[in-house]
């Protein structure tokens, strides 16, 4: 146990949580767009799963990764896009429809996968962008490394964070917004332009899955597999609620779910003598835990997952 | 326009889904009629390829008649044994450790049909259990990173905690401790095969505690534990192909499983009346587990580590060594 109190332990450990936390941090906060402007995403394991798809497929045949990043993002607005005119103009169920999607992507990308790496099916991966560290901030002791020794898409989502912050808080598109997601036809009378809105709030929330998708082939891991989001859209999902769609707590809470999983990896190693199984729930179960925290603590918006049909009574 | 839009989006929805063909291939009444059932697609370049290989190996080599079903999930097991057995073929084989159970239920009903499982436990009178040798493989890839590492402790990843994973796991140890008792061997259970970023966080782990070589048990998972072992700079084994053009200056060994070669052995057993109903492991004294060549690290592994591990794979295939089959974790 001794050895998890030291600092070189605990450096370590942040930096891989960090590392855990960004694809969660940025389908996340794509996420809060969406569900301010009142759609329901859940698709957003298929947004990840596009993005991961598409950035591999482009930077695979092109050989750039910001060719790549470009695919992921196009990726994921593309599905994204795609719930948000079942959503919005059929005004069908969002839930269902995104279901439907994370069935779909799931299939249709390990298709093309199969048939992009058809004629080299030994091992297809791409490079991964290199970490880049940032002077001086990354010498600060224990969180340095972490937050200030990582690769150029972390950077961007730092920036994002911030702007989002800002963005969601304190203009008059935020609050636009917020109307759009709470009563749409009051936002609708005052000149709001509702589905136009709601078009743009899912755009971003593709884009950003689209990314979340591409860190993790990009920078994370160098290869596309088989649904390799492996649920990671549903805990992003969590997150949104567990941060009370504000970008800055829903990054909090990657974290802390990013390092639940690097803390429950390092335990194991260390040999502490619990279940292995019982060590895989733990990240989960602490999310359980924060969301059963922040019960009573925030309110939905009024007309989330609600189609807002104009011309109806 | 919508309405057509909707149909569209839900025929290519379908498309995506889709899953479960039959396809009979050839057809002869007094060969054997060999059935063989897998989870996923037969061209998944891994689980189901191999046994799928295996199949046509064996009507090639073998001249029985044989059929497949792909995409087979856990609850339509049984329904697709008992087609089948009505159909009267002789033997069916089912590829992974969840056709067991259905295996033993659909046999007493079918006493004159032969069920083979893979990686099961399962065993009746006409009911066998065939599983590679894992084991074999991992414990000369044990010795083979004890020899290599500097730090004195090496890491395995592992997927899910079972008794097939156990045996391997165990296997690695045994292995690196055959060379150096003191050396320390971690392990992990990611809790999946196929989550790349588990298999990879799970390896920064190891590797954040000291460890200098990685191998894996954990299929697609594992390949993340290569990731994070080239990311470092250190070394890791491959295992179930060779693996070695994931990381060619990472991995300096795998060992390979024959699926193909198991699946044939199956086959084979049934054809020479050599069937028995019982639980069959075949490893390295069967040919069925070998190692990899070293590659890129034939000039960077001393050449008396790689005489030792030649010695050492030699003497498990002439049957001399037999590598202990432990399937409780120990420590």
């Amino acid at each position: 146990m001794e050895q998890i109190f030291t600092l070189a332990f605990l450096t370590s450990f942040l930096s891989a949580a960090v590392s855990t936390a960004i694809p969660l941090a940025y389908a996340s906060m794509g996420e809060i767009y969406s569900e301010k402007a009142g759609i329901l995403n859940i698709g957003l394991e298929a947004n990840m799963l596009a993005g991961a798809f598409c950035s591999f497929a482009v930077a695979y045949t092109s050989g750039s990764l910001w060719m790549g990043l470009l695919g992921g993002i196009v990726g994921g607005l593309a599905v994204c896009m795609l719930h948000a005119f079942i959503s919005v103009r059929l005004a069908q169920n969002q839930t269902i429809c995104g279901i439907a999607l994370n069935i779909f992507l799931l299939g249709i990308s390990s298709y093309f996968l199969k048939i992009l790496v058809s004629n080299n099916p030994a091992f297809p991966q791409v490079a991964t962008f290199p970490k880049l560290a940032i002077p001086g901030l990354s010498a600060i002791p224990l969180i340095g490394e972490a937050l200030f020794n990582q690769n150029i898409l972390v950077y961007i989502l730092y920036l994002l964070i911030g702007m989002s912050q800002v963005l969601l808080k304190h203009t008059q598109w935020g609050n636009s917004l917020t109307a759009v997601g709470e009563h749409p036809r009051a936002a609708d009378t005052v000149g709001i332009r509702v589905y136009r809105t709601q078009y743009l709030a899912a755009a971003i929330n593709g884009m950003l899955g689209g990314m979340s998708g591409a860190y993790m082939v990009l920078a994370q891991l160098g290869v596309f597999t088989e649904n390799m989001t492996a649920g990671r859209g549903y805990i992003a999902l969590a997150v949104v609620i567990f941060g009370r769609r504000e970008p800055i707590r829903a990054a909090l809470a990657a974290l802390l779910f990013g390092a639940a999983e690097c803390m429950q990896f390092r335990m194991q190693a260390l040999g502490i003598d619990l279940p292995a199984q019982f060590m895989n729930m733990l990240p989960y179960l602490i999310t359980m835990i924060a969301l059963l925290g922040s019960i009573g603590k925030q309110r939905d918006p009024e007309s989330l997952g609600k189609p807002y049909i104009r011309d109806a009574r | 326009m919508k309405k057509l839009l909707v149909l569209v989006t839900v025929c290519l929805m379908i498309l995506g889904a889709i899953g479960c063909s039959k396809a009979p291939v050839g057809g002869d009444d007094a060969k054997l009629k060999v059935a063989l059932c897998v989870s996923g697609p037969v061209n998944d370049g891994g689980f189901c390829a191999g046994a799928y290989e295996g199949l046509l190996l064996a009507e090639k080599d073998l001249n029985v008649q044989v059929s497949y079903t792909e995409n087979v999930e856990i609850t339509d097991i049984e329904a697709v044994f008992t087609d089948y057995a009505s159909q009267g073929y002789d033997l069916i084989i089912g590829h992974g450790f969840q056709f067991g159970d259905p295996a033993l239920k659909v046999g007493e009903k079918y006493p004159d049909t032969k069920f083979v499982c893979t990686n099961a436990s399962a065993k009746s009178e006409n009911v066998a259990s065939y599983e590679l040798g894992g084991k074999d493989g991992s414990y000369v890839m044990g010795a083979l990173a004890a020899y290599m590492t500097t730090s004195n402790k090496i890491g395995m990843i592992a997927g899910m905690e079972g008794p097939s994973q156990i045996k391997i796991i165990e296997g690695y140890k045994m292995g690196a401790k055959s060379v150096n008792p003191d050396i320390e061997v971690l392990y992990t259970f990611t809790g999946s095969f196929t989550d790349v970023a588990k298999g990879k966080d799970a390896a920064v782990a190891m590797i954040d505690s000291g460890a200098d070589v990685i191998a894996h048990c954990a299929n697609q998972a594992g390949m993340g534990g290569i990731k994070a072992a080239q990311e470092a700079g250190i070394l890791a084994t491959g295992n179930c192909d060779d693996q070695y053009e994931a990381a060619p200056d990472t991995i300096m060994c795998s060992d390979v499983w024959s699926t193909p070669g198991l699946i044939k052995a199956a086959i084979q057993d049934v054809l020479e009346g050599k069937f028995v109903g019982d639980f069959h492991e075949l490893g390295m004294a069967a040919g069925m587990v070998d190692i990899a060549p070293y590659h890129d690290f034939e000039d960077k592994i001393p050449q008396d580590v790689k005489d030792n591990i030649a010695k050492l794979v030699q003497s498990i295939k002439d049957g001399k060594l037999e590598v202990p089959s432990v399937s409780e974790l120990t420590d």
